[in-house]
């Protein structure tokens, strides 16, 4: 029980007063006990009725000094502890019938891991707004009454113009082909065919990229009715990899006025040049100890173009 | 339409080691798989029937007969693989097998001449690998080794990784690179490329002599 240990201190006082109690009950026992023997007897009236009253006087001081002491005593035992981290709930601690509903320690248990869970809450978040990920144009601190009252227009471009771009940048590599669609409103679809390695399904709002997608050639990137699958995962660990990389280029290149610029570098991005150039499946490469990692050498490609600064 | 397309495989044959026998090769294998990670995903059987042209279709410059092999993989169940030595090859659906008998007059049956590869194939991650018993009747006579993998369909990019990953469990017994890979560069590869680095295989070990039997199994 939690609360042993804070009473502790106080255990001897405890059990003294457990024995004045005792002592109290006989006390006042023998007074009940006097009364129901009545008077003794003795020569005169007088003598008895004197013998008797002297001997209940007694008895009533004796009861008197019993309850003087534990009065006392109990003054020492003290409240029970403060230290209840579920003060009230703690008094569930005393059900007898700990078995089967063991509420106390339960309760004490998801106490304990909601506390946890806030303190590393707030210790991730300290670490994720050093890296602020926020891609829209208004900056940080800056109070609602200041900030520009005019939507971003960067959200909101005809969709005309977004075919320009994307078949702009489709004209600028023979490897790289893109097909653009739009089966889900305006927000595109792009379709990119890198050789025959890779393909990579990007997902935009109006020109800034949303989610990619990267599976391997010979996948199926179409749904049973035909519609681009925008979101089951690649069954090659590979891929899965090359994905987790390019969702990290996407957040990495921000730049909310020009979002063109911002696809032109996520395409140009060593992360798929690379590929092409230079197969996806790599050359023997000494030094390195696992297949995974072999298979995943992407993995030493893609963080160093993540790592370049965007040059526009 | 398309060809079909198909991860790269390199089928190879894993020599029987010094003083074991087949069964015993084949378990020292699948254990080194094992302990690298590989997870057992089923079994597969690929077999091959020999089937040479009918003399009476032989023309009169006395032309050698073909030898035409059919096989069938269980990777592709509904398919049946028709090939010459250095030929074409044609994939058909299982009805082919019916129509060989149809065609009794023209193409027969080599007498004995059934080989088979039956074994597990384990998964390690982008690899399957497959590791099988070849049979002729009921006698073992070699071990075959196929190793693909999925993410690629060029071949001539992943033939290093392929002989790295190869080399890690196979040691010194690693395969060259196959002729089908050799052949033609940035072509995409095809299931028939792997049936006809079967059937290679199969004649291989056709011409080898049966292996001796040493001690119990």
């Amino acid at each position: 029980m939690a609360d042993v240990l804070s009473v502790g201190v106080n255990l001897e006082a405890f059990a003294q007063a457990i024995s004045a109690i005792q002592a109290l009950r006989s006390s006042v026992s023998r007074v009940f006990d006097c009364l129901k023997d009545g008077m003794r007897n003795k020569e005169t009236l007088e003598g008895r009725e004197k013998a008797f009253i002297a001997h209940f006087q007694d008895n009533l001081h004796s009861v008197n000094r019993d309850l003087n002491e534990l009065e006392r005593l109990s003054n020492l035992v003290g409240k029970p502890s403060e230290n209840h981290p579920l003060h009230n709930s703690g008094l569930l601690s005393l059900d007898p019938v700990q078995d089967k509903t063991p509420l106390y320690s339960q309760l004490l248990q998801a106490y304990k891991w909601s506390n946890k869970l806030q303190y590393h809450a707030g210790l991730a978040s300290g670490l994720l707004n050093q890296q602020s990920l926020k891609r829209s144009a208004n900056q940080m601190g800056v109070s609602a009454k200041r900030r520009p009252k005019a939507q971003p227009t960067t959200l909101v471009l005809p969709p005309q113009y977004v075919d320009d771009v994307i078949s702009r940048i489709d004209r600028m590599f023979p490897e790289m082909s893109i097909h653009l669609s739009r089966p889900n409103g305006t927000s595109a679809m792009l379709l990119v065919t890198l050789g025959k390695v890779l393909k990579v399904i990007v997902v935009m709002r109006s020109l800034f990229i949303d989610r990619t997608i990267v599976k391997g050639y010979n996948e199926n990137v179409y749904t049973e009715d035909g519609k681009l699958d925008i979101w089951s995962k690649s069954n090659y660990q590979v891929f899965q990899k090359v994905t987790d990389h390019a969702t990290t280029a996407l957040l990495h290149y921000q730049l909310p006025q020009m979002p063109d610029v911002v696809v032109r570098s996520f395409m140009m991005s060593p992360c798929w040049m690379r590929t092409v150039n230079s197969p996806l499946l790599p050359q023997t490469c000494k030094g390195t100890t696992s297949y995974r990692n072999r298979c995943l050498v992407i993995a030493v490609v893609a963080p160093v173009s993540v790592a370049a600064v965007l040059s526009p | 339409m398309t060809s079909p397309e198909a991860s790269p495989r390199s089928v190879s044959q894993m020599p029987v080691a010094e003083g074991k026998s087949v069964q015993q090769t084949v378990e020292l294998l699948t254990r080194k798989l094992e302990m690298l990670g590989a997870e057992k995903q089923g079994t597969f059987c690929v077999d091959c029937e020999t089937y040479h042209t009918a003399a009476s279709t032989l023309g009169s410059q006395g032309q050698a007969g073909k030898l035409m092999y059919v096989m069938h993989n269980s990777e592709y169940p509904l398919s049946c693989f028709a090939l010459f030595e250095n030929g074409p090859c044609l994939i058909a659906d299982t009805n082919f097998d019916v129509l060989m008998v149809k065609l009794k007059g023209f193409f027969q049956s080599a007498k004995a001449s059934k080989i088979e590869t039956r074994g597990t194939r384990y998964q390690y991650c982008d690899f399957l690998v497959k590791v099988g018993t070849v049979t002729m009747g009921p006698s073992a006579r070699g071990i075959s080794v196929e190793v693909e993998y999925g993410p690629c369909v060029v071949a001539s990019d992943c033939w290093n990784l392929l002989l790295e990953f190869l080399q890690s469990f196979l040691g010194s017994h690693t395969p060259g690179a196959p002729a089908v890979f050799g052949n033609r560069h940035d072509a995409v590869y095809g299931p028939a490329d792997t049936m006809a680095q079967y059937m290679e295989l199969f004649n291989k070990i056709r011409k080898q002599q049966q292996v001796p039997v040493a001690g119990i199994r």
